[in-house]
Parts: structure tokens; sequence; C-alpha cells
């Protein structure tokens, strides 16, 4: 079922989108923006300020308090019901009693897909787990595991996908094997790609958009674009621009912090 | 991983320590035997053994049909127990009503069912399949839903990530987290269903393991009678074993670290509570009704619910019959809380025991699935003598009953610790104790409920059957003479209160629980 | 616990068997009619008329096809001829009486055994000869039972108060390991027990001073005797007749028991000494005068009598002898 010819990637626009647990908890202060589609937009901000529930938003995982999400004129759980979103969750979240490959397998099943063994070994090999196929994931490291778990969220081909900090537990050397392998998968098709990281290097490497978010509750204080070629070449990081601009959000992320520690002290 | 690596030596059995445990039974057995020769209660190993040699014949037709009874009502029940547990996950305001129809039904007496699945099925295995089917189905459902619940709530974004639902939900994830729970419900029906088979061919069957222990008992053979107990004992603990065997062959996962958010649920507001039981009391009502009119069921034996309040309520003689019915109650009171708890301290504490001295566990199984095997019809007696006909006697059996499921499930338990949390532990070199207090007892929360709540039935269902069966007191014995003398007003109220009492025992348990679960195991709310 | 705990047993259809009596009544060689006999407990001796009659096919050559259902510790034998399940129940009549007064539509159309078979059952060197001699001893028995003690002792004027009755299981063990001095039992059951075991018993019968109360008794509802009553003469004319045969050899009746039930582990020597004890029971002057299972008027009086100490308010029509007559004037 994997058509020639696939259909355009999504736009998702953010109206007025919030969230407040039931405890009392604001995750989310009202936001509305729009994600480009066949873009990668990568929400950076510190920890806990609420950037992956903003994701379990945009998938549907979450219900908002107020406003809401529209992902190509359409409500989340349409998209996800056509098997056209993938989640990469912070937790690889694997399931202990399948191998490698039957987890890869399983996205397909979930998906409704007819199960491609080849597409799947092709992924498992592009992460760099080739020859642990038949492996159960309790017998992995972690990085390992985030690895199987990316193998399994690009082994449907989704139009949208959603990263929550994908490469948190992959060690360094991967990790720029990944940045430089992952997104030509993403390219070629268009993908739009939502990237949640609190890593600004990997945000300027791999997005083509920052969004810097406050601490919680999550408000976008500083929108940045990054205007690097595609295919991103593998020095990039190192370049002067990219590290001007890594400077750029970092100084930005620290700006939210005391905007929103003044806010608090003037309480 | 490391989890794997240190779950492996903590595993139940080791052959040398079997082997020990199985000969000390028998040695302890054959001395007894000894000691007791001449009054008629215990055969000991070698004289089992020679009857067996020369009745193999007998003994084998015998095993063969009860085996057949039981094997055929263990597939039903534990097959009716998986339904009725995917029906409540995909049907999730149905839950609660499910798991109360189907404790009451569990709850009724099998002195009182016994003669009505006769009536219903006429001659044949109906009602012995019936029975061992019914003894065994609640207890794989209750674990059975505890483990439809044990998986991380991420697990379940991912399915729902792909816009599937609770089918999806149930077949991908549930299911095969629930199967280690499901493997510890097996056990414990194994030997239920063979009793249950037993029992059912009280009520009337032409062959098998309870007409021979009925005719050996009567006629004194004592040989006869063990043998058949032994018999009985060795199939339960071939069950056994074997679906330990296959779990472990299964189940070479660690348990998953299960992190859910506390509070959100078992907060039942109190309107909500007294609607489910009102809605349970009528469904419970009309099937009772509409089931003995579908069948025909004459009513002088099959009464109705009109007929139970009447007998109760507004009959002429209804004070009496209640002063009857209650004062029997009492007696079993006496009896049945004092063995409930005893047998769940005993199960408890044995298996922390056994996780603290992992080489105890090897000895001590084989003589906790003896003694929970051996049909309670052949060790009243033996109890009996050794600790006499008053109170201790009958709590002795009530705990026997009440304390190896309580065991099983509480090892079970125990091993839900997640590796990675007992890794925590290892890394700061901290002592059996430590990681039992902080991190295993946790996690066997849930379990132990699970049990608490099955073991209340269990232990009305022991009191009776020994009250009938050996004391002669009590509400089991009232039922047991209301049926021979055909008084079945109060056969069925003593039914239907015991069945409402055991449930609301039940409904206290699971308050406690509710609260205790909130902190150790919030994903059970879900 | 009492012996007469019951069972059942189905017909394979009740209503076909109604229906054909109905249309054909009494066909000799035809089809034979399927009725259920529900017996009052496992497969035994107990039972021997029963099986010679199905043995020598005396029912099928009265156009029935007799299946005879087992009865067991949890099988009251009541609620299967209530509901028509079996056409012939085997009670007793403290039990019909019980049943009629809630409510079921029994008559008793035949008694087996003339004389009740409870018995007190002690050791020779303590033994029970005679109800005083209960006074200061411990009789182990189920509770339920009490009611037949109680009775005992009113006849005989014996002080209930001076028995400790002790709650036992339904097994001779209590008594061989002194737990007890005497047992309440049947005649036919645990004292056999003992005696294979080489443990030789006194037994007090109780219907030898003055508990009378008709046992194995054959009961029907009011509703077979108007319209299946071809069937249940055919029954009972059966059972007449296997009786009877039983009476000639009981050994070859035994013998005949053990094969008829290799399941039922049945050993030869009980099965034997148990049908030799039976014979007194069932057999008296008044049988031989007027043929198996009859009574009389006095006889019913007695019952009547004894039934009352047991808080049973019986009439004679419980008793209907109307069938048992067109047996006996075959």
């Amino acid at each position: 079922m994997a058509s020639s010819v696939p259909p355009p990637p999504p736009a998702i626009a953010l109206d007025g989108l919030a969230k407040t647990f039931p405890g009392g908890v604001e995750a989310v202060a009202p936001t509305t923006l729009t994600l480009e589609a066949g873009r990668t937009t990568a929400l950076v901000g510190p920890s806990g300020c609420g950037k992956s529930t903003i994701l379990r938003l945009i998938a549907g995982l979450e219900t908002p308090s107020a406003g809401g999400v529209d992902i190509a004129g359409e409500p989340p759980l349409a998209i996800r019901r056509r098997g056209e979103l993938a989640v990469a969750f912070q937790d690889p979240s694997l399931l202990p009693w399948r191998s490698v490959r039957g987890n890869v397998a399983l996205a397909m099943t979930l998906a409704r897909r007819p199960t491609d063994p080849r597409a799947i070994d092709r992924l498992i090999d592009l992460v760099g787990l080739g020859g642990f196929g038949d492996t159960r994931p309790g017998a992995l490291s972690g990085g390992m595991r985030q690895r199987a778990a990316i193998a399994r969220c690009l082994v449907t081909e989704p139009r949208l996908l959603l990263l929550d900090e994908p490469f948190g537990a992959v060690d360094e050397l991967t990790r720029r094997q990944l940045a430089q392998d992952l997104p030509r998968i993403w390219e070629a098709r268009g993908t739009t790609t939502l990237l949640v990281t609190h890593s600004v290097s990997e945000a300027v490497t791999l997005a083509d958009r920052i969004l810097v978010f406050s601490p919680r509750p999550a408000t976008v204080v500083a929108d940045i674009d990054v205007p690097f070629e595609r295919p991103r070449a593998p020095g990039l990081a190192t370049r002067p621009e990219a590290i001007a601009l890594a400077e750029r959000v970092s100084s930005a992320l620290a700006e939210g912090r005391a905007a929103r520690e003044r806010s608090l002290a003037a309480q | 991983m490391s989890a794997i690596a240190s779950e492996a030596p903590r595993r139940s059995w080791r052959p040398p320590a079997a082997v020990l445990g199985v000969l000390a039974i028998l040695a302890v057995w054959e001395l007894s035997a000894r000691a007791l020769a001449g009054a008629y209660l215990l055969a000991g190993p070698s004289d089992v053994t020679a009857y067996l040699w020369q009745n193999a014949g007998l003994m084998g037709r015998a095993l063969r049909a009860t085996l057949a009874e039981a094997a055929a009502g263990f597939v039903i029940g534990n097959a009716a127990a998986i339904l009725l547990a995917a029906l409540a996950l995909l049907w999730p305001r149905a839950e609660r009503g499910i798991a109360a129809l189907a404790l009451l039904v569990f709850c009724l007496p099998l002195v009182a069912t016994g003669p009505i699945l006769r009536v219903l099925f006429g001659p044949g295995p109906g009602p012995q399949i019936t029975l061992a089917a019914l003894a065994v189905y609640y207890t794989t459902l209750v674990p059975l839903l505890v483990g439809l619940r044990a998986a991380p709530s991420t697990w379940f974004d991912l399915v729902h990530s792909y816009g599937r639902g609770r089918l999806a939900e149930l077949w991908h994830i549930r299911a095969m987290a629930a199967l280690p729970y499901l493997f510890a419900g097996l056990q414990i029906a194994a030997p239920a269903a063979f009793l249950g088979a037993m029992v059912g061919e009280f009520t009337g069957a032409e062959r098998g393991m309870g007409v021979l222990t009925i005719r050996a008992m009567r006629a004194l053979d004592v040989e006869a009678t063990w043998a058949l107990a032994a018999v009985a004992a060795l199939v339960s603990m071939a069950a056994y074993g074997a679906f330990g065997w296959l779990a472990r062959r299964v189940l070479t996962e660690a348990p998953p670290v299960i992190l859910a958010a506390p509070g959100g649920a078992a907060t039942p507001r109190r309107g909500e509570g007294l609607a489910r039981i009102a809605v349970v009391t009528v469904l419970a009502l009309a099937l009772w009704w509409g089931l003995l009119e579908a069948f025909g069921v004459n009513a002088f034996f099959a009464k109705r619910p009109d007929d139970v309040w009447a007998f109760l309520i507004t009959a002429p003689d209804a004070g009496e019959n209640r002063a009857t019915l209650f004062g029997a109650l009492a007696e079993t009171a006496v009896y049945v809380l004092p063995g409930y708890l005893a047998g769940l301290a005993l199960g408890a504490g044995l298996a922390v025991l056994l996780t603290l001295l992992p080489a105890l566990a090897g000895a001590a199984m084989p003589v906790a699935i003896a003694l929970r095997s051996v049909p309670i019809v052949t060790t009243a007696p033996l109890i009996v003598l050794v600790l006499g006909r008053g109170a201790t006697g009958t709590v002795a059996l009530v705990a026997v009953m009440v304390f190896f499921p309580t065991l099983i499930a509480c090892l079970h338990g125990l091993r839900q610790a997640p590796g990675q949390v007992l890794d925590v532990f290892d890394a700061y070199a901290s002592g059996r104790w430590r990681r039992l207090v902080h991190a295993q007892v946790p996690a066997m929360w849930p379990a132990f409920f699970a049990t608490v709540r099955i073991a209340v039935p269990a232990a009305v269902l022991a009191v009776t059957v020994v009250e009938w069966l050996a004391t002669g007191r009590g509400v089991g014995a009232l039922m047991a003479l209301s049926a021979s003398l055909s008084d079945y007003g109060m056969l069925w109220s003593a039914v239907v209160v015991v069945a409402v009492l055991s449930c609301a025992l039940y409904a206290v348990v699971a308050a406690v629980e509710a609260r205790v679960l909130a902190i150790y195991a919030a994903e059970q709310g879900r | 616990m009492r012996m007469a705990h019951p069972t059942r047993r189905h017909v394979l259809g009740g209503l076909g068997a109604a229906g054909l009596a109905g249309l054909a009544p009494r066909r000799l060689l035809a089809q034979p009619t399927p009725v259920s006999l529900q017996l009052s407990w496992l497969h035994s001796v107990q039972f021997a008329g029963s099986y010679i009659a199905q043995e020598n096919g005396w029912w099928a050559e009265r156009g029935l096809d007799v299946s005879l259902a087992p009865g067991g510790p949890n099988a009251p034998v009541e609620p299967p001829v209530v509901s028509g399940n079996a056409l012939v129940g085997i009670s007793a009549a403290d039990y019909t009486a019980a049943a009629v007064a809630e409510g079921a539509p029994f008559k008793i159309l035949m008694v087996a055994m003339q004389k009740n078979p409870f018995v007190v059952a002690s050791l020779p060197d303590n033994p029970v000869n005679e109800p005083a001699d209960l006074v200061g001893k411990s009789i182990g028995m189920a509770l339920a039972n009490t009611p037949v003690l109680e009775a005992l002792c009113r006849i005989n004027d014996v002080d209930i108060d001076e028995i400790e009755i002790v709650p036992t299981q339904y097994s001779a063990a209590p008594l061989l390991s002194g737990e007890v001095d005497c047992l309440l039992c049947w005649e036919t059951d645990l004292p056999v027990a003992m005696a294979v075991q080489g443990q030789e018993s006194v037994t007090m019968l109780m219907a030898d001073h003055g508990y009378s109360v008709h046992s194995q008794t054959y009961i029907a509802t009011e509703d077979s005797i108007a319209n299946r009553r071809d069937q249940l003469v055919a029954l009972l004319a059966g059972e007449v007749q296997g009786w009877t045969r039983y009476r000639e050899d009981t050994e070859a009746a035994a013998q005949l028991t053990v094969d008829r039930f290799p399941d039922a582990g049945l050993d030869i020597e009980t099965q034997t000494l148990q049908a030799e004890r039976q014979v007194p029971l069932m057999f008296s002057d008044l049988t031989d005068e007027n043929g198996f299972g009859w009574w009389t008027d006095e006889t019913v009086q007695a019952n009547i009598e004894t039934l009352a100490l047991l808080g049973r308010d019986v009439s004679p029509d419980l008793w209907d002898r109307s069938i048992l007559e067109e047996v006996h004037g075959q």
C-alpha cells in the first residue's frame, strides 16, 4: 500500500490550544501557531515546560482544555485512524515479548498496513540494529531500544511524524549518524515533522524552524528560522553560522526563564 | 539483561530441594500413619502404594472419568473467565457489574447448587463439569482483570497514536501483559477443578474418584481413601507443575515498570455505588427468576425470589426461620473469620519467607500444594482428630483452603517487582529485607488484594463443606439438612444470605484495596 | 448424615414417555417406554432387587426401559421425582412426610424396608444393647439426626440430656478410635464395614425399640398415579419380582451387583454381608403373607406415631396401596 504518489504532508494549526491538568497544573498556556507542511519544526524548552504535552495534544492523545488542533483541515483522530501519524515517545515503549522485528512490524499492523519484511529489515539496518532483528528489547541497551522505537515510527511512512526526545539515550556517535540518515527519509517524503528536544544543537541540525518555549506553562518566547540548505552537511553543527544560531536559541531559552522568574516574583 | 539473569535463581523450585521436600513429606506421612495405626484414619505411603498396585485398573478408570470432567470444567471455566475479562475491558461501564455478578455466582454454596444442577442436567457428567468450571472461573477472572491492566500507559499511547482503540489495546498489549497473571490463575485453578469434579460426583455419578472416596470412607477402607487422596494430590501437583513450567517457558521477560499517576480513579461517588448495587441486584434477581422459568424448573425445590422473600420476611413463621438461619450463620462466622485471617496471614507470610530464603521454596512448595490438593473430605477427619472437633479443627481447615491461593498469588506478586527497580537496590547492595520491604512487597499489593477478595468465597465454601461433611454444625449443616428434609425455602434463603454476605465482605475488602492501590498500583484504577 | 440422600436421573424425555404411554397403553413387546428410577444412594446391593429385575428383562417384558439413577451425599431424591425426571424415587417415610409438608404431591407406593435400618452400634466391651444403656455414653452422629435420637428416647423413657451427642462424620472411625462410645448409623453400612475389617460390633436396631419409620419407600407423584398408572404397576411388579429372587439367593445378588458396576469400587465380601443383613429388614411375616413391599393400617399407624415424635404431622393417606394391590393381584 506504499503508494507511489504519497498524499501531500499536512500543515498543523494550533488555535488557542491550552492544557490544564485536573490537579490544576497549567501545562500549556493558550497557543496559536501554524506548523508548515513538509517542514521540520523543533520545540525547544527546559525540562517539564509542557512541550511534550503539546506533542501529545497534536497527536490527540490528550484532550485540550481550550482551543483545538487542526491537521490539514481535520482533527487529529482522522489522521491517526488512517495510520498516517507516528509518534516516537520519550520512553521507547517496546513490547517486551516481541523481538525488535516484531516491535517494528507491530506499527504496520496497528496502522493496518500489510507487513513488509524487507522494509522492516531495511529500517532496522538504517538505525544501526542490523543483526538484532530477533533480539528482544530486554536484551538491548537503552540507546538501542530508542533506535528500535525510531525504526518502528518510520516503517509506516507517516505523513506526520512526532518525535519526543528520540535520541535521549543514544550515544553521541550514533546520534550524529542518525541525525544524518533519518532526515533523508522524511525529507524525501516531505513528511511534516515535529521534534521535541532540549538539545539546542540537535534542533539546529535537524529543524527548519525552532520554537523556543518558556518554563511551564509553555509559551513561545522565540520563533527562529533555520536557513541551512538540505540535505544538511555532516559538519554543519561546527560551522560559525550554526554556532551563532545555537547561541540565539540558547539566549532565548535563558530569557524565557528569566522572564518567567520575574513574573513569578512579581506575583 | 541483569533483571532476567537475577530473576532466574529466584524462580520457585530447584530439583534437589524439591526432592528433599517430597522425601520429607513421605517420611512424615509414613511415620504418622504408623503412629495412628488402628485408628482407621490414615494410611501411609507404603500401604497406599500397595493398594494402587493391586487396584490399578479400578483407580485408572476412576481417574480417567474424574480427570475428563475436571479437564472439561477447567477449560470451560477458564474460557468463561477470559471472555468475561475481555468483555469487561471492551465495555468498561459493565465491568463492575460483570465482576459483581460473577462473584455472586461464585459465592453460591455447592451444597445447594449440586442437586439443582443434577436435576437440570440429568444423568451424566453435566453437574461434575459445571461444578469444576464454577470452582475455577472466578479465581482466574480476578487476576486476569488485574493483569489486563498491568501495562505502562505509553504502550496504550502507542496503540492510540495509530488511531486504534480498545480492541487493538486488548489484542496487542493487554492480552500479553496479562499472561503472567493468567498463568498464576491457572495454577490455582488446576487443583480446584479436580476437587470441583470430585464433589460434583456426590450429586449422583456412576463412576469417578469422588464416588470411590465416598465408598471408601464409609467402608473404613483407609488404604483406598488415602490412595484416592494421594492420586488427587499427585494430579493437582502435576497440573500445577505443568503450568509453572509452561509459564517459565513462555514468560521470559522481566515485568515492565509501571508508573501510573496516582489518584484519578478509585473515587466512585457514593450515589454511584448504591446505583450499581441496585442494578446488580435487579440483574441477579432477573437472572435467577428468568433462568428457573426458562428451564421450567419445578418450584417445589427451585425457589424463586418471591418465595425467599416470603420465607424470610412475610410468612407467619418468618421470624422463626430467620432465627434458625442467623443462628446457624453466627455459628459459622465464629469459624470462618479466624480461619480466613489465619489463612491469609499464613499464605502471605510464607510467600515473604520464601522470597527471603529462596532455598526453602523447593521444599516448601510441594508441601503447600499437597495440603491444598488432598480433598478436604479426606483430610477433615484427620485434622479433626488432631485438633479436635471444636473451633480449632474447623478454623484450620478453612485456613488451609485460603492459604494456598494466597501463597501462590503473593509469590507471583512479589515477582512483579520490575528488574530495573531491583537493580537500584542492588546498586546500593541492599539486603534482601530492604528489597522486600521497599520494592517487592509494594509490587505484591495488587495480587495480594486480588487474593484477599477471592479468598472470601473460598473460605465460605470451605467452611460450609466442612460443616456439611465433618462437624455437622452451622450453615453448611443447615443447608444439607434442609435439602434432605425438602426444606427448600430454608435452603435457598441460606444460599441467598450466604452469597450476599460473602459479597458484602468482599466489598469491604475491595474498599480497603482501592485506598492502598491508589498509591501502589494506580494503573489498576484505569 | 442419614443414609437416604438421594439422586436422580433423567428419563430420556419425560414428555415423550408420557405421550407414548397415553397413545399406546401397555403394548407388550412394543418399543419399551423409557422411565427412570431414582435410587437413594450410590449403586450397591442395597438396590439389588432392581438389578435382578433389569438383568432378567422383567421390566422389558412389561414394556418398560428402566434406567437406574444413582444417588449420593449431595443428591436429594425428591426433586427429580417432583420435576418428572424420575417416575419413581426411593425415599423414606420421614423424608417423604417432610417433602409433602413442603407441598410435594407424593404418595408412598411400596415399602422395601419394613423395619427402619437405624441402629446404635457399639463395641462388645462397652455395648449398647437397649436404649437404657445409652445413659452416660457419648454417641457419634450427624446433628441433623438429633430428632431421631430424641424420638427413641421419648419412646423408651430415656433422658436425652444424659447422652453426650458428638457431631461426627458418617464413619466408624470415631467409634474405633475411642472418640465415642457408640454411633447412630444404619445396620447395613458401618457395622458391615467394621465386620469386614474384622471388628465385631453390637447393634441395637431402633425398630426393635419402637422406632417405626418405613424406609426405602417407593414414592411417586399423584399426577403419575393418575396418569401413568400402567408404568407404575409395571415398574413395581418388576421390583417385587426382583426382590423375591433376591431373597432366594443373596450371594448371587451380591455377585450380580459387583459384576454390574465394576467401576463402583464394590467388594464382594462387603456386598455379600450387606445383602444378608438386609433380609430381616425387608422380609417379615407380613410380606410372606401379603407379598413384598406390603403394609397394613397398623404399621401405618405405628409410623404416624413415630413421625409425630419427629415433629411430622402425617395422615394415613400418605400411603397409597392401590398400585401394590394391583401388582400382587396379577
